[in-house]
């Protein structure tokens, strides 16, 4: 019979053995002229005699139990050593050194500049705290320069919600000689400051905006962030004046909170540089009334930062954002003015019309093919424009030839915008496709910059093609300003007399220049093509074509890429004559069958394709992946509808039907910067899910369905409700802060501290305290912090009603000693009456509750008759013994409140209070637990009434309106929290079904599997509280 | 067994208690097929069938390890009871914990219909949890393992003679979980839970940096 009895010995050794050598560091301390060997040996020797005392057997065979006594015993000698070493540098001359780090606890992640020693280092002079093993109780800030992507993507796991800095706060804290916020220091990579198209178009709404100067509200132009860390629109009528504002401010956010819970809204905008950039943008957008470009971006609200905050007003229709991301031309509008769309369309057009005779020639070549086999020397031209989309324009306007000129969406010198073409005398600055218009401007100021003209490309592409056909029936398209032409039956004509009277030909119908390679294949004719540029032509004999390639660098092969350059760079090939040098047998296993073989025929000049193989096309498709931000679903289904739109029309314009279907969506990373060009997509993540329907379709609503099904199925959601910004604790009156900071072993008042020193950026400190807030919950499971039960997003809204306070009361007391922060809130001009939450479980008791009382009562005033009564009821029958784990608290609570709001106890009455507030609830997954509650009879058990649910009413799920989805989810989730909170320490088994049975309603809904991610960190955290594990809820079940 | 009138409601559950680990630790034995089938024969406890070791031995251990942890369980000190199969090498492969809370404070008697009904339950699910649980390597070990919610002194007790320190590891990850069966019914609430090493478990601690 083995008992646990080695165990509990050893805990209690460990007991002794720990107060022995904390004994040991005090004197360690004293006297701190002992080397850091003789430390350790004195640890050991102190260890050993301890041991003595009790069953040496167990420890003769192994020192530690097990790998955790180790790291135990482990860390404790590295704080040790930490110690002594502190303080010696402390004594040893240096002492006048500040203890700016006191209290911050470091923990180094990774590779960083300065190295983690020199860090140590700081920390060791300045008193600081460094730790070499990561602890969420004892490590107060990470550094680390950068994170891998699975770190990001995990970031809670990883740090356990602690501010992840990087290395030039500390330095910067040293060299300022006191402890700096570390917001700004935070790891970019973290931060988010992407725009969204609800900025975008907010402006394009606004009525002053005529041009670039009028949109700026001077008095914002160079408006700091610091006096505009928080916007708050509630009314309607300063909307737009205070979108205007916004653009003044890097970074700054519009918070919207009003009444009841819906949707949030955020708007950020770019750095107040891009300004002008931006409303010209939009001027432009406006002018020809369509964002442009090409291929599809979904991003999903997946930011850090996004906030939340429960308001349903601004889902309705007066939201300017809102309006014009429905806008049903949106997709129409794209597409209309996307090159890539227009070359990738060009084809059908050009099949249509040429299609009797490219047929024919299909007939006659798949004939002459088999005959003509190797033995007669094929002859190929290549004909390309000259700078296609620069000449078409400017062909009517010969003062422009030799001035550059560019194509492009935007001629906003600071825009981002990419030219897409550029002429010769411009690529003589170095402007090329590609770049952006303000780098373009910059090399080459005087640059002249067109829009596109869809028309005049249609126009001049059917011409050039004109005088193709008309010269050769044997002609591929490659594009619309590109070529090749077999001439090989034409027998006795000259090639390059051919090709010159064409180029001429093609001159004076279109005004347009064309070069023309020539030579034995389309490779050669196609290199040839490129020597002949610009306005030229050149013919590559066979006998030439090893001459010519030798020095040919290898990048000017097509297909290979940037990639493939590099590679064969690595083996020092830059030219085909090197490449030529390399087995096949190598190449192909180095770069694969395929592209070995692309790789040493090319640079023997060798390729065997055939002039006049078209492509069928395989797929048709729509693509948009500029300028797409949505802010609900609601935003991304209408895109999704808009999209299946162009792809049936598309389909139909093909004439063909189609029975899979891929859905492709960029998301954008975690981690992803804001993306350099304006609106654009940035770093994403590409996904793509397909699916097969038996019967081939080009319907509209079919399209629309399938797409909707296969979004549903890359499950994203919007951001959790854990992302929240709260500054409440902050402005808790100064006796609280003993006692909370007691609770958090005194981290609070350094971090308030810290906070002070920042006090000026409002955002900054408010974050940090969020931090500190979210140790509370996680770390300190026993901390009688209301935390437990309230999820932070409660505390926005009560936050609000602060404000409120302080606006409707100016004679009231300041709320705090932090009070000088709500100014910053103030400024934001909110007077709507409205914004007291409407629904108690909205209001933070716990926040109430330590308000001074008069701003209690204020509150309690401020809520109308009907709430007030509410709260007077729900605070008489909750038991006060509710939640075990608090009985300080509510001890407390009740010695110091007397109208206490209580929301914590959503399932405390019979029936319980959810019952009651589901069935008069908007959201119809609410409503029906709350039927499925009646139905069951009272035995209350959340896991009969889901069990229940889903064999009864599966088919509800799917048709949920989106519009009180917030809401909704919150509650549930409350609702969710609250019975772990009741159920995890007697009835694990109960929980546990409730969570499957919740996994099987993700699969058939979006809200439940919004839910369910919310929640289920926080079953793991408490699971673990209890159980120290983790359940097992397979995620493939 | 004993004459109950002169027992305290305490005892009195905790004998009941101790008498239905001696069955359901059977149980999970017989569940997981560690011995082969003849090892064990059917009976009936609280009107379920239940089985029951016929090897002295195997029979005398489960015996006297529950019966050994009786004085503790009255104190209220046992926090769990684990059976733990585990590898040849003392790496645990499973564990079925029993998790015990006793209200000391609690001076009711029980309602023997309820805490028969509620202990039935666990050993009704217990005999069909054999899907959630892993098919254990040959030559597997097991043992029964008390989790102490505070050290008893020693010489409290002759059986705290009879501890042995356990040989078997510890992992290194915290488990997955997986509930077979709550019960509470107050004074006394129990649950049987099972423990399998986390995904993440036979790699080591990976930050040794």
């Amino acid at each position: 019979m083995s008992r646990e009895s080695s165990r509990s010995a050893n805990s209690g050794q460990r007991s002794k053995r720990s107060l022995n050598s904390s004994n040991y560091s005090n004197n360690s301390n004293s006297s701190n002229k002992k080397s850091k060997i003789s430390n350790q040996k004195t640890l050991g020797m102190a260890w050993g005699a301890n041991s003595l005392s009790s069953s040496r057997s167990s420890f003769r065979t192994s020192p530690f139990s097990d790998f955790g006594s180790y790291m135990v015993e482990k860390n404790r000698k590295l704080q040790n050593q930490f110690n002594a070493e502190a303080s010696n540098s402390s004594h040893g001359g240096s002492s006048s050194e500040k203890p700016i780090f006191d209290g911050v606890s470091i923990f180094v992640d990774g590779f960083t500049i300065p190295s983690r020693q020199e860090l140590r280092g700081y920390m060791l002079k300045y008193g600081g705290r460094f730790e070499n093993y990561f602890s969420r109780h004892r490590v107060t800030h990470i550094i680390c320069c950068n994170l891998p992507h699975g770190k990001i993507k995990n970031l809670r796991s990883f740090s356990g919600g602690l501010p992840v800095v990087k290395p030039a706060w500390i330095l910067d804290s040293v060299v300022a000689s006191k402890l700096l916020s570390w917001v700004p220091y935070q790891l970019e990579q973290l931060a988010d400051n992407q725009p969204k198209l609800s900025a975008f178009f907010a402006v394009k709404n606004t009525p002053v905006a005529e041009d670039a100067l009028n949109v700026m509200d001077p008095s914002l132009k160079g408006g700091t962030s610091q006096d505009a860390g928080l916007f708050v629109v509630g009314d309607p009528v300063k909307e737009g004046e205070q979108i205007d504002g916004q653009f003044g401010d890097h970074d700054c956010k519009i918070e919207e909170p009003s009444s009841s819970s819906g949707k949030s809204s955020e708007v950020r905008m770019v750095e107040p540089t891009d300004t002008e950039d931006e409303s010209s943008v939009n001027n432009e957008i406006r002018s020809r009334s369509c964002p442009l470009s090409v291929s599809v971006r979904i991003d999903c609200l997946d930011n850090q930062n996004v906030r939340k905050s429960p308001t349903p007003s601004i889902a309705g229709p007066s939201n300017p954002h809102h309006s014009t991301l429905e806008d049903p031309n949106f997709v129409d509008n794209y597409f209309k003015s996307s090159r890539l769309h227009f070359i990738g369309t060009w084809r059908n057009r050009y099949r249509k019309r040429f299609y009797p005779l490219s047929n024919e020639f299909r007939c006659r070549s798949a004939s002459t093919v088999n005959a003509s086999d190797n033995s007669q020397k094929t002859t190929i031209i290549h004909v390309d424009m000259d700078c296609f989309f620069v000449s078409v324009v400017i062909r009517n306007r010969p003062e422009l030839q030799d001035k550059p000129v560019a194509v492009c969406h935007s001629n906003n010198p600071k825009g981002t915008a990419e030219i897409s073409s550029a002429n010769y005398p411009a690529r003589e600055y170095g402007v090329k496709a590609g770049i952006f218009v303000r780098d373009a401007k910059a090399i080459c100021p005087h640059l002249i910059i067109f829009p596109y003209n869809f028309q005049a490309y249609e126009e001049v592409a059917d011409q050039f093609y004109n005088v193709l056909h008309k010269h050769c029936s044997k002609v591929q398209a490659v594009s619309c300003d590109e070529a090749f032409l077999d001439i090989t039956d034409l027998g006795e004509i000259d090639p390059e007399v051919l090709a010159s009277t064409i180029r001429k030909e093609i001159f004076e119908t279109t005004g347009c220049k064309a070069s023309a390679g020539i030579a034995g294949n389309m490779l050669m004719a196609r290199l040839a093509t490129r020597t002949a540029k610009p306005d030229g032509q050149y013919y590559i004999p066979p006998e030439r074509v090893d001459e010519y390639l030798h020095e040919l660098p290898i990048k000017a092969l097509p297909g290979i890429g940037y990639v493939l350059e590099g590679k064969l760079k690595k083996q020092n090939i830059s030219t085909c004559g090197q490449l030529r040098l390399i087995s096949k047998d190598s190449l192909q296993k180095d770069f694969g069958l395929k592209t070995g073989e692309m790789l040493w025929n090319y640079s023997r000049g060798i390729d065997n394709r055939l002039v006049g193989v078209i492509q069928e096309s395989k797929s048709v498709g729509a693509e948009v992946n500029w300028g797409v931000r949505f802010k609900d679903m609601q935003d991304s289904r209408n895109f999704l509808l808009n999209l299946s739109k162009e792809v049936s029309l598309r389909l139909q314009g093909c004439g063909v039907q189609g029975r899979t279907f891929t859905l492709k969506i960029k998301k954008r990373r975690k981690d992803a910067l804001e993306p350099t060009k304006y609106m654009g997509c940035g770093d994403c993540e590409n996904l793509s899910h397909s699916m097969t329907v038996p019967v081939a379709t080009d319907d509209v609503e079919v399209l629309q369905r399938i797409a909707n099904q296969l979004f549903g199925s890359f499950h994203i959601v919007p951001p959790s409700l854990y992302d929240l910004d709260m500054g409440v604790i902050e402005s808790l009156p100064s006796e609280l802060f003993s006692e909370l900071n007691e609770i958090y072993g005194g981290k609070l008042v350094e971090c308030i501290a810290q906070s002070k020193g920042k006090r000026e950026d409002s955002s900054g400190s408010s974050r940090i305290l969020y931090h500190e807030r979210e140790e509370g919950t996680t770390g300190c499971g026993e901390g009688p912090l209301a935390s437990n039960i309230f999820p932070p997003n409660m505390i926005l809204v009560e936050h609000t009603a602060k404000q409120h306070i302080s606006e409707q009361s100016p004679s009231a007391p300041p709320v705090s000693g932090a009070g000088s922060n709500n100014e910053a809130y103030q400024t934001a001009g909110l007077v709507n009456i409205d914004l007291m939450p409407s629904s108690l479980s909205q209001v933070d008791t716990s926040v109430l509750q330590q308000l001074p009382e008069e701003l209690r009562a204020d509150i309690l005033e401020l809520l109308p008759a009907h709430r007030r009564r509410e709260v007077i009821s729900t605070s008489s029958f909750v038991p006060v013994t509710e939640n075990a784990q608090e009985p300080l608290k509510i001890a407390e609570n009740q010695s110091i409140s007397v109208n206490s709001i209580l929301n914590s106890d959503l399932w405390s009455g019979n029936p319980p209070q959810w019952v009651d507030k589901f069935k008069v609830s908007n959201h119809l997954i609410l409503r029906t637990l709350a039927e499925m509650y009646y139905k069951l009879g009272s035995t209350g058990n959340l896991s009969s009434i889901l069990q229940r649910a889903i064999s009864d009413c599966l088919y509800i799920l799917d048709e949920s309106d989106d519009s009180w989805a917030d809401e909704a989810s919150h509650y549930l989730c409350e609702l969710l929290k609250q019975y772990i909170e009741i159920k995890i320490e007697f009835d694990v088994e109960e929980i546990y079904l409730c969570f499957r049975l919740l996994r099987r309603f993700t699969k058939k809904s979006k809200f439940f599997l919004q839910v369910y991610n919310i929640v289920f960190p926080y079953l793991q955290s408490s699971v673990g509280d209890h159980y120290g594990g983790h359940l097992h809820i397979s995620p493939h079940e | 067994m004993e004459s109950r009138e002169n027992q305290s409601p305490q005892d009195e559950r905790a004998r009941v208690l101790v008498e239905f680990l001696e069955v359901a630790i059977t149980s999970i034995i017989f569940l997981k097929g560690v011995y082969p089938g003849g090892a064990f024969e059917r009976r009936r406890y609280m009107n379920v069938v239940v089985q029951r070791a016929r090897h002295p031995q195997l029979r005398d251990y489960i015996h006297s390890a529950v019966t050994g942890l009786l004085p503790f369980i009255q104190k209220g000190l046992v926090n769990r009871v684990a059976v733990i199969f585990s590898s040849t090498d003392n790496i645990p492969v499973e564990r079925f914990i029993f998790k015990l809370t006793v209200n000391q404070s609690c001076d009711l008697k029980v309602e023997e219909g309820d805490l028969e009904f509620s202990l039935r339950s666990f050993l009704m699910k217990l005999s069909v949890s054999g899907p959630l649980t892993k098919v254990l390597p040959r030559d597997c070990r097991w043992e029964i393992t008390a989790y102490f919610s505070s050290i008893p002194q020693v010489g409290t007790s002759k059986y705290a003679e009879l501890w042995i320190p356990t040989d078997t590891k510890q992992w290194q990850q915290p488990p997955l979980i997986t509930p077979i069966k709550s019960m509470s019914s107050e004074p006394l609430f129990m649950q049987l839970y099972l423990e399998h090493p986390s995904l993440s478990e036979p790699k080591p601690e990976a930050k040794n940096y």
